[in-house]
C-alpha cells in the first residue's frame, strides 16, 4: 500500500489539488487505522513515550488529512507550558506559556480558527505567532481527556481546498482522541515506571545500607539512597548528640550544600554544623549558623514532633535556599535517632516540583530503614571500640603487673609483706619497697586515678620518678632524724622536695583528671624510724605491741601528686613529713581505697574500723600471716558482691 | 565524586563511548541526551555508555537512558552499557533497560558486543 503520508512531489499535489478519489480516501483511513493500531500496540507495550511516538502521529494525521505542514504541542502542568514535541518541517521552537484561563478557553473550544479566534485565547496565540507563522498554522484542536488539557495539534495549509470537509472535521477529532489517549497514557506508563523505579529502590536499599557498618559509610548511603529514591538534588542527615540537646550534620549531598550557605565556611563545616534543641539557648551558646531560619524551625519541629516536615525555599535557610522534606528518624526503641531531609524535587526540564503526600510517605518508609541501618552501624563501632578497649585494659594490666614487685626484699629486723589483687577493670595500685643506697629502706603505696592504658602509664611515670629521685640521693640522710634536728629537717625538706618533683612530673604528664595519691615512708632500720609523707593517700594503720593503733600521716598535709601545678600547692595544702619510732611487735598495714571501699552484697562497705579491727586481731602474726588475714577477712566480707577497684596490701612489722 | 558532573565522548570508526561522572539526575541525563543525540543525528548509532563514575541514578536519569535506547531504535542502532554497580544492573534488569540494551562488565567488552 501506498504511503499516503510520505512528501508530496509537484505532481503529486497539482494531482490533490484537482480532488480525491474515493479509493485514495480509502487507502488514506486504511493507512491510518493500520498505522494507529501499530501505534497503540507499541504505546501499550509500556516501551515508548509520547514524545518519540509523536513525530509518526503527526506524519499520520498531516498524511491522513493530507495536510502540507502542521505540529503537535505537548502541555507541562508543572512548567505550565506547551513543548512543540512535533513539528513539519521539523524544527525547534521555543516553549509557549500558557495561563489557567487560557486552558479553560481551550477546553471549550473542539476546533479554533485562526481566522476566527475567540477572544480570551488572543492572548495565547499572540504568544505562538512567531511558531505560527514558521508552520503556518491555520486551524488548532485542544487535546484533551475529559477535562484534562494535555496539548494542541496544530494544522497547516489543505491541499487544494480551504477548509476540511466534514468527514475529514471528523476524522480529526478521532486523530486527536487517538493522540490524547496517546499523551495520556505515556503519562500513566512514565509515572508507572517512576513508581516502579522508587519502590524497586526503597526494596533494594534496605538491604545495602543495614550491611553498612562504618557509621560515616551508612550516613553517607542514607542520604544518596534518599536522594535518589525522592528525585531530589540535595540532602542531609542530621543525629541527635545522645547527651547534648543538638541535632548535628552528619552528611550531605551535595558536600557543600550547608558550606554554601553559611558566611564562615571552612574544610570541616559539615561537621560543625548543629542546632540547638532546646527551646531557650542561653547567650553566648549560639549555633554555627544562623538559627533565624524557616528551615531550622522546621527541622527542629520535625525531631522534637516526630512528624514529617516541609519548607518552602527560603532565601536565607540552612540549606542554600532549597524547597525541603524532613521526615523524623526513628530508633528501635521508638527514639528519634535524627532526621532525613531531601531537598529540590527535579522534574524533567530543569523544573523544581513541590513534595507530594506519596512523597513524604515513601521518605519515612525509607527512613524506617535507615533507622535500622544507622543504629546497627553504630552498634557495631561500639562493640569494635569496647573489643579495642578490651585489648587496651589487657596491655595496661601488663604494665601495671611488672611494674609490682615479684619478691620483696629482706630487710634486717623486719618482716615485709605484700599482695596485689587487680579486680575489675585496670587501675593504678602500686607498691614498692626500695633499698637506699645509704641501707636505709623506700617504702611506697600508690593508687593513680582512672583506669585503662592512662593509669597504667601515669603509674609507670610515677615509679620511674621515684626511683630516679631515690637513686639521685634524695632521702639519704645519714642522720638519726628522731634525735637529731639538723638531720630531721634535711630528710624532711628532701621529702618534700621529691614530693614537688613527682607532683610536677605528673602534673606535666596527665590531665586535670588523672592524679595519683601517694604515701612514702622513709626506713632506717639501725634506728627504728620511719619517716613520712603523706599525698592524699589513704593513712596507713600503725598497731603498737600492745595493740594501740594510729593512723600514719593523717594529721599532715599533701593534695595527690599530679592534681595541681607546684606553685599552687602551697595555697592548698602543703607536702609534710612526720617522724614515728617503732619497736618491737609494732604492725604498719599499708593500703589502697579498693581494701577499705570493698562492698558486701548488703552494699555495705567494709571500711577502716573493720581493718583496725581485723588488723589487731592478727597483729601478732608474722608479717605474712597479717597480709594473709587482712586479705582473707575483706574477701570474706565482700562475699559474692562484685568489686571494681583493685586490692592492695603492704604488711611492714618490727620483729 | 557525585558532586562533580561529567560527560567525557570517545568516539572510534564505528561506535562511540559516552562516559558520565556524577549523579545522572535531570541535569546531568539532559546532557546526555543531548550528546546522544548529536551521535545518532550524525549517524552513530552504536553506542556505549560507561556508568563506572555514575554510582547515583534517580527515575529521571532512567527515563532518559529508555529515550536514548528508543532513539537508538528507530534508527537500528544498538547500545551497550558498562560499569554498572550491583544495584544499577539490578535496576537496569528490573526497569526492562537490560531487554533493549546490553550489560557488560568493562568498556573493551561492551564494545566488543556492539
Amino acid at each position: 500500500m501506498k504511503d499516503p503520508s510520505t512528501p508530496m512531489s509537484e505532481d503529486n499535489l497539482q494531482a490533490h489539488q484537482t480532488g480525491n478519489t474515493a479509493e485514495q480516501t480509502m487507502e488514506r483511513l486504511i493507512f491510518s487505522l493500520s498505522e494507529l493500531e501499530h501505534l497503540g500496540q507499541t504505546l501499550i507495550s509500556g516501551h515508548s513515550n509520547f514524545n518519540h511516538s509523536s513525530k509518526t502521529y503527526l506524519r499520520i494525521t498531516l498524511g491522513t488529512l493530507q495536510v502540507t505542514r502542521g505540529a503537535i504541542l505537548r502541555y507541562h502542568p508543572t512548567r505550565q507550558n506547551l513543548e512543540v514535541v512535533a513539528a513539519s518541517p521539523d524544527q525547534v521552537f521555543s516553549p509557549i506559556t500558557v495561563e489557567q484561563s487560557e486552558i479553560e478557553g481551550l477546553l471549550q473550544n473542539p476546533f479554533i480558527e485562526k481566522a476566527n479566534l475567540p477572544e480570551c485565547l488572543e492572548p495565547l496565540f499572540a504568544r505562538t505567532a512567531n511558531f505560527a507563522k514558521t508552520i503556518d498554522i491555520r486551524l488548532w484542536v485542544p487535546l484533551k481527556i475529559q477535562d484534562e488539557f494535555l496539548g494542541m495539534i496544530g494544522l497547516g495549509s489543505f491541499l487544494g481546498r480551504e477548509a476540511l470537509e466534514t468527514w475529514e472535521m471528523e476524522l480529526l477529532t478521532t486523530l486527536a482522541h487517538q493522540i490524547s489517549i496517546a499523551i495520556a497514557y505515556s503519562q500513566m506508563v512514565e509515572g508507572v515506571q517512576s513508581e516502579k523505579f522508587r519502590l524497586f529502590m526503597l526494596a533494594e536499599s534496605a538491604p545495602q545500607i543495614c550491611q553498612l557498618l562504618q557509621p560515616e559509610a551508612a550516613a553517607e548511603q542514607v542520604v544518596h539512597q534518599a536522594v535518589s529514591l525522592l528525585d531530589a538534588n540535595a540532602g542531609a542527615l542530621m543525629l541527635t548528640h545522645p547527651e547534648r540537646q543538638e541535632l548535628e550534620m552528619h552528611y550531605t549531598f551535595p558536600e557543600t550544600l550547608v558550606e554554601s550557605s553559611t558566611t564562615d565556611s571552612g574544610p570541616d563545616q559539615t561537621a560543625q554544623v548543629s542546632i540547638d534543641l532546646r527551646d531557650d539557648v542561653p547567650d553566648g551558646e549560639e549555633t554555627p549558623v544562623s538559627l533565624e531560619t524557616t528551615s531550622v524551625d522546621m527541622l527542629k519541629s520535625v525531631v522534637k514532633e516526630g512528624l514529617p516536615g516541609h519548607c518552602p525555599p527560603q532565601s536565607d535557610t540552612l540549606f542554600g535556599g532549597k524547597n525541603l522534606m524532613a521526615v523524623p528518624i526513628p530508633g528501635r526503641d521508638g527514639d528519634i535517632l535524627g532526621i532525613l531531609v531531601v531537598g529540590d524535587k527535579e522534574e524533567r526540564g530543569g523544573m523544581i516540583a513541590p513534595f507530594n503526600d506519596e512523597d513524604v510517605i515513601l521518605l519515612d518508609s525509607f527512613a524506617k530503614q535507615a533507622g535500622v541501618a544507622i543504629e546497627n552501624a553504630h552498634l557495631h563501632q561500639e562493640a569494635l571500640e569496647a573489643r579495642q578497649l578490651q585489648a587496651e585494659m589487657e596491655e595496661a594490666r601488663k604494665i601495671q603487673v611488672n611494674l609490682i614487685p615479684e619478691t620483696l626484699p629482706h630487710i634486717p629486723g623486719y618482716e615485709i609483706a605484700g599482695h596485689y589483687e587487680p579486680r575489675g577493670p585496670v587501675g593504678g595500685d602500686y607498691y614498692d619497697c626500695i633499698a637506699l643506697p645509704t641501707g636505709h629502706w623506700g617504702l611506697a603505696i600508690a593508687d593513680v586515678s582512672g583506669k585503662g592504658m592512662q593509669a597504667a602509664l601515669l603509674m609507670a611515670t610515677l615509679r620511674a620518678g621515684l626511683i630516679s629521685e631515690l637513686s639521685r640521693g634524695n632521702g639519704i640522710v645519714e642522720e638519726d632524724a628522731a634525735q637529731n634536728d639538723p638531720g630531721i629537717s634535711a630528710l624532711y625538706a628532701e621529702l618534700i622536695e621529691m614530693a614537688l618533683t613527682l607532683n610536677s612530673l605528673l602534673y606535666a604528664s596527665g590531665t586535670e583528671e588523672k592524679y595519683a595519691t601517694f604515701f612514702y615512708s622513709h626506713l632506717n632500720p639501725e634506728t627504728d624510724v620511719l619517716t613520712t609523707l603523706n599525698a592524699g593517700h589513704n593513712p596507713p594503720l600503725l598497731i603498737k605491741k600492745d595493740g594501740t593503733c594510729k593512723w600514719l600521716g593523717e594529721e599532715i598535709g599533701g593534695i595527690p601528686l599530679g592534681m595541681f601545678p607546684n606553685d599552687m600547692v602551697p595555697n592548698i595544702a602543703e607536702y609534710e613529713a612526720e617522724n614515728v619510732r617503732l619497736t618491737s611487735g609494732d604492725v604498719v598495714v599499708y593500703y589502697t581505697d579498693g581494701v577499705t571501699e570493698t562492698v558486701n552484697i548488703e552494699d555495705e562497705y567494709y571500711e577502716e574500723d573493720r581493718l583496725v579491727e581485723d588488723s589487731k586481731a592478727c597483729k601478732d602474726l608474722d608479717a605474712e600471716g597479717i597480709r594473709k588475714y587482712i586479705h582473707d577477712a575483706v574477701m570474706g566480707f565482700q562475699g559474692e558482691a562484685d568489686q571494681f577497684d583493685d586490692l592492695t596490701l603492704l604488711i611492714l612489722r618490727k620483729q | 565524586m557525585l558532586d562533580k558532573f561529567d560527560i567525557q565522548i570517545r568516539e572510534a570508526e564505528e561506535h562511540a563511548v559516552i562516559e558520565t561522572a556524577g549523579y545522572l539526575n535531570d541535569a546531568l541525563g539532559e546532557q546526555l541526551a543531548e550528546k546522544a543525540q548529536e551521535l545518532i543525528q550524525n549517524g552513530c548509532t552504536q553506542l556505549v555508555i560507561n556508568l563506572e563514575k555514575t554510582t547515583l541514578i534517580n527515575s529521571i536519569g532512567i527515563s532518559i537512558l529508555i529515550e536514548i535506547i528508543e532513539a537508538l531504535g528507530e534508527r537500528e542502532g544498538s547500545l551497550n552499557f558498562c560499569g554498572l554497580s550491583a544495584t544499577q544492573e539490578r535496576t537496569f534488569r528490573m526497569m526492562a533497560i537490560a531487554k533493549y540494551a546490553g550489560i557488560f562488565p568493562d568498556e573493551e567488552s561492551a564494545i566488543a558486543n556492539l
